[in-house]
C-alpha cells in the first residue's frame, strides 16, 4: 500500500513537472525591433500596409532578389520573356494565410488587386492575363517593358488575396501573419504556423516606430529592443565598443556620391570645367572618410554600384585615386591661382563652391560635409557647406533651381533592374529632376539602349559603359564610399542580413545564447 | 454671462479665420512637393499624367485662394480630408493621438500644479535664505531645456535605477517620466508666480487685520490669501494646459510617447500637408478655447466681475 502511494505521489509529481521539462522546448522566440518611423499607408489606391518594411513579412512578391541581385524563385517557379509576352509557371504546393491556394486564378485576382491600388510601378497590361493552366499565366507589359520580373522583387508589389478589410486583415502568402497594429507605435506579427516555405525561427516579432536615433539606441542598450535598424553614422560613432552592442552588415550597397550642377549658370558655372570636378576628385581623402563615417565599415568607391551587383565587376570605372598634387596641377592648368588667404582666384574670382547636403536627409552622411570641406579647402577650394534634414526643402530651394555647385547624396540601386537607378538619376530623362546633375549625350544614348537590349548581359554590359561615362569620362558625379546595410542589436543574436533592406529576414535571426 | 460668452466668441471669429489663413498659408507655401516626395518613396517613376491626377486629387492644381476656401469650408465641418501618408483620414489620425497627448499635458498640469503651489507657497512663507534657495531651484528648473531635462530623468531613472521603461506603450506606469518632465519646468515657471502673488497679498491690509487677530501663517494663507490668488492662477493654469497640449512634442519624442506630437513631426517629415494644417487648427482652438475657460475662470472668482456680468 505504501508503494502504491509513493507511486501514485510520485506520478502527479511528475505531472506536475512535465510542462516544466518541456519548457525550453516550447519558449515562445520573440524579437523586438525598433525602426525610425510608420511608413504604411492603409489608403486603397496607395496600399503600402506591410509590404514595405519593417514588416514586410505577411505578403510575398512573385520573385526575389538573389545574392547578386537577380531576380530568383518565389511564388514564381519559373518564366520567360518572348516577342512581349511573360510566361510564368506558379509555385506549387502555396496558399494564402486563409487556406485559399495560390494558383492561376488567386494570382491574376491578386495582380488585378494589386493594379486596383493604381500603382504604376509594374505597368502590367491587366487586359492580358490569361490562364494557361492551374499554375501557368501570361501577361504583358503595357509599355512593352522586358524589367517587370525584375521589378517584381520590389518589396511594395507583393501580393494579397483580394478582400474588403485588407488594412485590418491583411491575406498573404507570407510565414507571418499580422496580429496587431497601432499606428505610429508598433506592429507585431507572428508565426503562420501554415507558411509554405521555410519556416522562420522567430515566433513573434514587434517593430516600434522609434523616430529619435539617440533614444533607439539607448533602448537598445537598455534591453527594451533586441535590434535597430536605420543604423546612421552618429549612432555607430557613439556605439559602445565594449561588446554590449553588436554590428551586423551586409555586404556594401549604399554609395555616397557628389554630383555637380552641369547645367550651372553663373554663379554656380565654375564646376563646368572638367579640371575643376576631376581636382575636386582626386582631393578626396576616401580612406580617411571610410574610416571615420560608418565606424569604419564604409569602402573607398570607385563607382555607383558596387561590384558583385549583377556582375557589374569592381573596375567597371577607374575612379579617383587621393592624389593632392595632380588636384592642384589640374586647378593651376584651369587657370586657378592660389591667393593670398589659401583660396585660389581666376579673373578676381574666387574658386568659391556651394556645396548642399541634403538627400535623404544629413544626418546620415554627417560629419562627411564638414570633412570634404576641409578636404577641399586644403587644394584652395572654399566650400559653402548646406546642409539640410528636409528633402523638400532640397529639392524645391537649391537641385530644382540648380543653385548648387555640388549636391552629396547617399542612395543605393534598389532594384533588381540594372538601368533602375542609371536611368532616373544620372540621365536627362530623369523623371526625379536628375538632369540637372547627368552629362546627357552618350550616357542617355547607352542608357535608352539598355532599357531595351534584348538580354540580361547585354543591358549589363551597356548599363557598364554608362557608369564608366558618367564618372571617369564626364566626371558628372564623383563616387566617394559605398557602404553597407547596418542593424544593431544585443549580443547573443544573429541577424540574417541583405543589402536589400526591405529584405532583411529578421524572422530568420538566430539566437546564439 | 451669456453675452460675455458671445462676445468673446464673436471677437475670437476674426482671430481664428486668420489663424486658419496663417496655418493653411505656412503648409502650401512651404517648399517640398508632397506629390513628387510620396511618388518616390514608393519607388514609382512618374509619368506626367500620375503627378497631374495626384495633384489634382488633393486640390494642387487649384489656385492658393481657391484652394483655402475649399479648405476652410470643410475645415469648419472639421473635414481636413485625408493623410497623405497613412490614408486615414485625419481626423481619425488625430483620435489616434489625442488621448495620449490630453493624458499627458493632464497629468503634466496636475503635476504643475501640486509643484508651482508648494515651491510658491514655501518660498512666500519661508525665512530670507530658505525663500532664496527656493527661488533658485525655480529659476533653475524654468531655465533648464525640456530635452535636457528628460535625458538626465532617463539616465537617472530608466539607465541608472531601472525603474522605469524608456520606449513605454502608452500605459499610465510610462506616463509618469515624461508627465513630471514637462510638468518641472511649468510648475518652476507656475510658482514664481504664486510666490509673487502671495508676497503682494501679503502686504495687503486685510493681511495685516488677520495678523493682528491672531491667525496662524497657514489659516492666512488658505482662509484669506488663496481665495484672492485664485482666479488669476487659474487663468495661468488654463494657459499653461494649452502650452502643454502644443508643447509636448519633444517630450514625446524623446519618450516615444505616442501622442499628437508623434503625429506632427512625421507629418513635417513626410509633407502630410492635410495633417499639419489640422494639426495648426486645433492647437489654435486649443488656446483659444483654454484662454475662454481662463477668462470665464476669473469672472467666476471675482465677486466684483461676477455681479457686473450676471447684472448685463
Amino acid at each position: 500500500m505504501k508503494l502504491l502511494t509513493k507511486a501514485a505521489r510520485f506520478t502527479v509529481a511528475a505531472s506536475l513537472a512535465m510542462p516544466l521539462a518541456f519548457a525550453p522546448a516550447f519558449a515562445e522566440t520573440s524579437l523586438t525591433i525598433a525602426v525610425k518611423s510608420d511608413r504604411y499607408s492603409v489608403k486603397s489606391d496607395k496600399f503600402t500596409f506591410t509590404t514595405r518594411r519593417p514588416a514586410a513579412q505577411i505578403a510575398e512578391p512573385a520573385v526575389r532578389p538573389d545574392a547578386d541581385f537577380n531576380p530568383s524563385p518565389l511564388l514564381f517557379s519559373d518564366w520567360n520573356y518572348v516577342e512581349g509576352v511573360y510566361t510564368v509557371t506558379l509555385q506549387d504546393g502555396v496558399t494564402f494565410s486563409d487556406g485559399t491556394p495560390w494558383n492561376a486564378d488567386t494570382a491574376i485576382a491578386s495582380f488585378k488587386q494589386y493594379d486596383k491600388n493604381k500603382s504604376e510601378f509594374l505597368q502590367l497590361d491587366q487586359e492580358s492575363f490569361t490562364k494557361l493552366g492551374d499554375h501557368q499565366i501570361s501577361f504583358r507589359s503595357e509599355v512593352d517593358s522586358a524589367l517587370v520580373i525584375e521589378n517584381m522583387t520590389h518589396r511594395g508589389t507583393s501580393l494579397f488575396l483580394p478582400s474588403e478589410d485588407m488594412a485590418e486583415n491583411p491575406i498573404g502568402t507570407g510565414p507571418y501573419l499580422l496580429e496587431s497594429y497601432e499606428p505610429k507605435q508598433q506592429i507585431t506579427v507572428v508565426r503562420n504556423p501554415d507558411y509554405w516555405g521555410e519556416a522562420p525561427n522567430v515566433d513573434r516579432m514587434t517593430f516600434r516606430f522609434i523616430g529619435d536615433d539617440n533614444v533607439r539606441m539607448l533602448a537598445l542598450q537598455n534591453g527594451e529592443v533586441d535590434v535597430i535598424g536605420e543604423v546612421t553614422p552618429q549612432m555607430m560613432l557613439s556605439m559602445p565598443k565594449d561588446g554590449s552592442v553588436v554590428l551586423h552588415e551586409s555586404r556594401p550597397i549604399r554609395y555616397a556620391a557628389l554630383m555637380f550642377n552641369m547645367q550651372g549658370k553663373a554663379p554656380f558655372d565654375i564646376a563646368s570645367d572638367v579640371r575643376v570636378r576631376k581636382a575636386l576628385a582626386h582631393a578626396i581623402d576616401r580612406a580617411t572618410l571610410a574610416q571615420v563615417l560608418w565606424d569604419g565599415r564604409g569602402k573607398p568607391a570607385k563607382t555607383i554600384l558596387p561590384g558583385w551587383m549583377f556582375n557589374m565587376g569592381d573596375d567597371h570605372a577607374e575612379g579617383f585615386s587621393y592624389d593632392l598634387s595632380h588636384a592642384n596641377a589640374l586647378l593651376d592648368e584651369a587657370g586657378w591661382t592660389m591667393g593670398a588667404d589659401g583660396v585660389r582666384e581666376k579673373d578676381g574670382r574666387k574658386l568659391a563652391l556651394r556645396m548642399v547636403s541634403a538627400y535623404p536627409n544629413v544626418s546620415t552622411v554627417k560629419p562627411m560635409p564638414e570633412m570634404l570641406d576641409q578636404m577641399f579647402a586644403a587644394i584652395g577650394v572654399d566650400i559653402e557647406n548646406i546642409e539640410i534634414e528636409d528633402s523638400g526643402v532640397y529639392y524645391d530651394n537649391y537641385f530644382k533651381t540648380g543653385e548648387a555647385d555640388i549636391y552629396l547624396e547617399y542612395a543605393s540601386n534598389n532594384n533588381t533592374d540594372p538601368t533602375y537607378l542609371l536611368y532616373n538619376v544620372f540621365t536627362t530623362m530623369s523623371p526625379w529632376g536628375y538632369a540637372v546633375t547627368s552629362p546627357g549625350g552618350n550616357v542617355d544614348e547607352l542608357a535608352a539602349a539598355s532599357r531595351v537590349a534584348k538580354s540580361r548581359d547585354e543591358v549589363i554590359e551597356l548599363v557598364r559603359q554608362a557608369y564608366r561615362a558618367v564618372i571617369d569620362e564626364h566626371v558628372s558625379t564623383i563616387p566617394v564610399l559605398t557602404v553597407p546595410n547596418f542593424v544593431l542589436s544585443r549580443p547573443g543574436i544573429d541577424v540574417k542580413m541583405s543589402e536589400y533592406a526591405d529584405w532583411i529576414e529578421y524572422g530568420h535571426t538566430t539566437f546564439t545564447n | 454671462m451669456l453675452r460675455f460668452i458671445l462676445v468673446r466668441l464673436a471677437a475670437a471669429l476674426p482671430t481664428l479665420l486668420g489663424m486658419s489663413f496663417v496655418a493653411f498659408a505656412i503648409v502650401a507655401l512651404a517648399p517640398g512637393d508632397p506629390v513628387m516626395m510620396e511618388l518616390r518613396a514608393m519607388g514609382i517613376v512618374p509619368k506626367p499624367e500620375d503627378i497631374a491626377a495626384i495633384q489634382a486629387e488633393y486640390g494642387l492644381d487649384k489656385p492658393f485662394f481657391a484652394r483655402y476656401f475649399d479648405w476652410l469650408g470643410r475645415a469648419v465641418r472639421f473635414e481636413f480630408g485625408t493623410s497623405v501618408a497613412t490614408g486615414r483620414t485625419v481626423m481619425a489620425e488625430i483620435m489616434i493621438h489625442l488621448p495620449a497627448t490630453l493624458a499627458l499635458a493632464i497629468s503634466a498640469l496636475l503635476g504643475a500644479i501640486v509643484i508651482s503651489l508648494t515651491l510658491g507657497s514655501l518660498a512666500a512663507m519661508a525665512g530670507q535664505f530658505a525663500g532664496a534657495g527656493l527661488r533658485g531651484v525655480t529659476v533653475l528648473l524654468v531655465s533648464v531645456p525640456s530635452f535636457w531635462l528628460a535625458l538626465l530623468l532617463i539616465y537617472i531613472f530608466v539607465l541608472r535605477l531601472g525603474w522605469a521603461r524608456l520606449v513605454g506603450d502608452g500605459s499610465l506606469s510610462d506616463l509618469i517620466l515624461p508627465a513630471v518632465t514637462l510638468s518641472l519646468a511649468v510648475g518652476a515657471a507656475l510658482g514664481r508666480m504664486v510666490y509673487e502673488r502671495i508676497r503682494s497679498e501679503m502686504s495687503e491690509d486685510y493681511v495685516r487685520l488677520a495678523i493682528a487677530k491672531g491667525l496662524g501663517p497657514m489659516q492666512i494663507l488658505i482662509g484669506h490669501i488663496a481665495p484672492r490668488i485664485a482666479g488669476p492662477l487659474a487663468t495661468a493654469w488654463a494657459n499653461a494646459f494649452g502650452g502643454l497640449l502644443g508643447g509636448t512634442v519633444i517630450v514625446e519624442s524623446i519618450f516615444g510617447w505616442p501622442g499628437l506630437g508623434q503625429l506632427i513631426l512625421e507629418a513635417i517629415a513626410q509633407r502630410d500637408f492635410p495633417v499639419i494644417q489640422a494639426y495648426l487648427v486645433f492647437m489654435g482652438l486649443i488656446f483659444f478655447v483654454t484662454s475662454l475657460i481662463a477668462d470665464l475662470a476669473v469672472v467666476l472668482s471675482d465677486p466684483q466681475l461676477r455681479r457686473r456680468y450676471s447684472d448685463e
